[in-house]
């Protein structure tokens, strides 16, 4: 036990039993057969410039959208998270989880906007990393999704004693810019995310 | 919806990466944007062409930028307010041909300076005050209407209150530390020297001098989450007036006598989605006789204190938080934007209906989705408008700043088969 850590002992998931595309599994798979539940929900932008905005392969939908992004795609950008204090990902950590994450489509015909919102689990009640974690999630995402979308991270409700403080945190875009330029919370950040593909 | 907000132009070449905050000069055709690339740019407002970039005054991003009230025409001086804690005031004249060329667009880049330098007052920005005492990043900065007051707000939960004593020498007049979270916005009362600050603790709060100390007056509850923006009405409270008064019914003039008492409204924008209106409780009479009483207040006296109660909300238009509204103080239109890219337009108007409900309500005139593409829209400002296709001499166009690093400007029309 290391007793400078919030939590020396966690719960870890064994790496196959997390949810993973890669592997074939029950999760919805639209290259094998248009089972996407979300490919229809996202609009395209063809004026942006737009890192997913891959062509779209033969088999995809017949709707021919070229950059759906699904749950588990934002899954995967943030499952290999590391932990601030564990040489452990947040996904075996069960600190992000696949049913805790959800894209809600445009809210009108004219609108662009996506949200993508997703709530942690700290391993402990009280982990004072818990808006590291946060903020590593939301920064993950920013980086990696296109502009369209908007990040909402929270903390899982009943999971952590302060959740609402730390939500308000991490929803504010001022102090998340500024948290950004911050050297020393940087390179917390980058430590965290240097396991990300 | 009568109007709709039409697309005029971009300001050129933009940033490359967010900018926050963008402020009309009051006299002169210029416009200051705050960006994440730690400069200020400043564009002209009839050409719409980058005059000069303000660079190496800090070392975070620039977040927000004020106008001193100029003193003499022609002055230009700018204070910026950035992550890196501190405040810079620059400074440059525009003598009476630089002030012409501006009008007409004649853009005098950098550039061209050095080739006819035959204008002393036609040089760069001078950086020429740092303003040093927050702890965190400075989020907001206001000059008083009275010009010599600079307020600044920090994520350090206080509000300084600067004094220009002379020329370039500034002094700490005030911290105020009544919040119980990040300030992020002050404003300044458009006649007298009353400050308004609003908070990352869902409160808006409101300070004035009582003898040699500042105190806090008012503290305004309501919103439910952070709130970005406050600001206040115009001074001679646009808007109803356009009404002409015979038209109005006796219950209506009554309700303008009690406002114009009242004075300018405060206007306030939140995470909460919400937009709203705020009104000072005229003073009473009974306290005015207190206040007449002769007795000297040894303590704090306690008829400074301000009552301000919600007025209005405005329709529920915004789907995400909005950052940003701003209360012409020409027409008495109010604009608001946020992290949904809408930018929407409303007006007050007379309730229709019984007689003796009197009363004003806000309905939304005109709204645009998807103003920056994608991109939230940090800030939305009512400027004057003085590029060519210039209407009329009072006629406005609206600035809208965002993360793409664009600032645009936009006009308002009136709706074809409107």
């Amino acid at each position: 036990m290391d007793p400078n850590k919030d939590n020396a002992n966690p719960t870890i998931l064994n790496p196959s039993d997390l949810p993973s595309r890669r592997k074939g599994d029950a999760i919805s798979n639209r290259e094998d057969g248009g089972t996407g539940l979300f490919d229809g929900l996202v609009p395209t932008y063809s004026y942006l410039s737009d890192p997913f905005d891959v062509p779209p392969s033969p088999t995809s939908s017949e709707e021919d959208s070229p950059e759906a992004i699904d749950e588990q795609e934002i899954y995967d950008l943030i499952s290999t998270i590391s932990d601030p204090e564990h040489p452990l990902s947040l996904g075996s950590l069960a600190v992000v989880n696949l049913p805790d994450i959800h894209i809600t489509p445009p809210t009108s015909s004219r609108s662009l906007i996506s949200t993508v919102t997703v709530e942690i689990t700290p391993t402990i009640t009280h982990c004072s990393l818990a808006t590291v974690i946060g903020l590593g999630v939301r920064v993950r995402l920013e980086q990696a999704l296109p502009p369209r979308f908007r990040v909402d991270v929270r903390i899982k409700k009943g999971t952590h004693s302060t959740d609402e403080a730390v939500n308000k945190q991490l929803g504010d875009k001022e102090r998340v810019a500024a948290a950004l330029e911050n050297g020393t919370l940087m390179g917390v950040l980058r430590k965290m995310l240097a396991t990300c593909e | 919806m009568p109007l709709q907000i039409s697309h005029l132009a971009n300001f050129t070449p933009p940033a490359s990466t967010r900018t926050w905050q963008s402020q009309p000069h009051p006299t002169l055709p210029l416009l200051a944007t705050a960006s994440s690339d730690k400069t200020v740019r400043i564009y002209s407002l009839t050409s719409f062409n980058l005059i000069t970039t303000l660079s190496g005054g800090h070392k975070r991003s620039i977040r927000s930028v004020a106008w001193q009230p100029a003193l003499r025409k022609g002055d230009a001086v700018l204070a910026t307010g950035s992550f890196d804690a501190s405040a810079g005031i620059w400074k440059k004249h525009y003598s009476g041909d630089a002030v012409e060329s501006l009008n007409h667009g004649i853009v005098s880049t950098d550039e061209n300076d050095n080739d006819e330098d035959d204008d002393d007052d036609d040089g760069e920005y001078a950086f020429t005050v740092l303003l040093d005492g927050h702890e965190s990043e400075i989020k907001s900065l206001a000059f008083a209407p009275s010009s010599r007051l600079l307020a600044t707000c920090s994520r350090d939960k206080s509000v300084w209150i600067w004094e220009e004593l002379d020329d370039d020498n500034w002094e700490t007049m005030a911290v105020l530390s009544e919040h119980d979270g990040d300030v992020k916005c002050v404003a300044w009362h458009p006649a007298e020297d009353l400050l308004a600050s609003a908070s990352y603790d869902d409160t808006i709060r409101l300070y004035k001098e009582d003898v040699d100390d500042w105190e806090q007056v008012a503290v305004i509850q309501g919103h439910k989450a952070t709130v970005w923006c406050v600001t206040f009405e115009g001074a001679d409270l646009p808007g109803l007036k356009a009404t002409p008064s015979e038209e109005l019914s006796q219950a209506q003039r009554d309700f303008l006598i009690q406002r114009a008492a009242s004075g300018p409204r405060l206007l306030s924008a939140s995470d909460d989605l919400s937009i709203r209106i705020w009104r000072r409780e005229p003073p009473a009479d009974d306290a005015n006789a207190a206040r007449n009483t002769g007795v000297p207040s040894i303590i704090r006296s306690s008829n400074i204190d301000e009552t301000w109660l919600e007025e209005a909300q405005f329709p529920g238009t915004h789907t995400r938080a909005v950052y940003s509204a701003s209360w012409s103080t020409t027409s008495g239109l109010v604009v608001s934007a946020g992290s949904d890219g809408m930018i929407v337009v409303y007006k007050e108007q007379w309730k229709s209906g019984a007689e003796e409900d009197v009363g004003t309500e806000w309905t939304v005139v005109a709204s645009i989705e998807a103003a920056h593409g994608v991109f939230e829209v940090n800030h939305v400002v009512w400027a004057k408008r003085w590029d060519k296709g210039r209407r009329s001499e009072d006629e406005e166009v609206i600035v809208s700043t965002g993360d793409d690093g664009e600032v645009k400007v936009w006009t308002l029309e009136e709706a074809v088969g409107g």
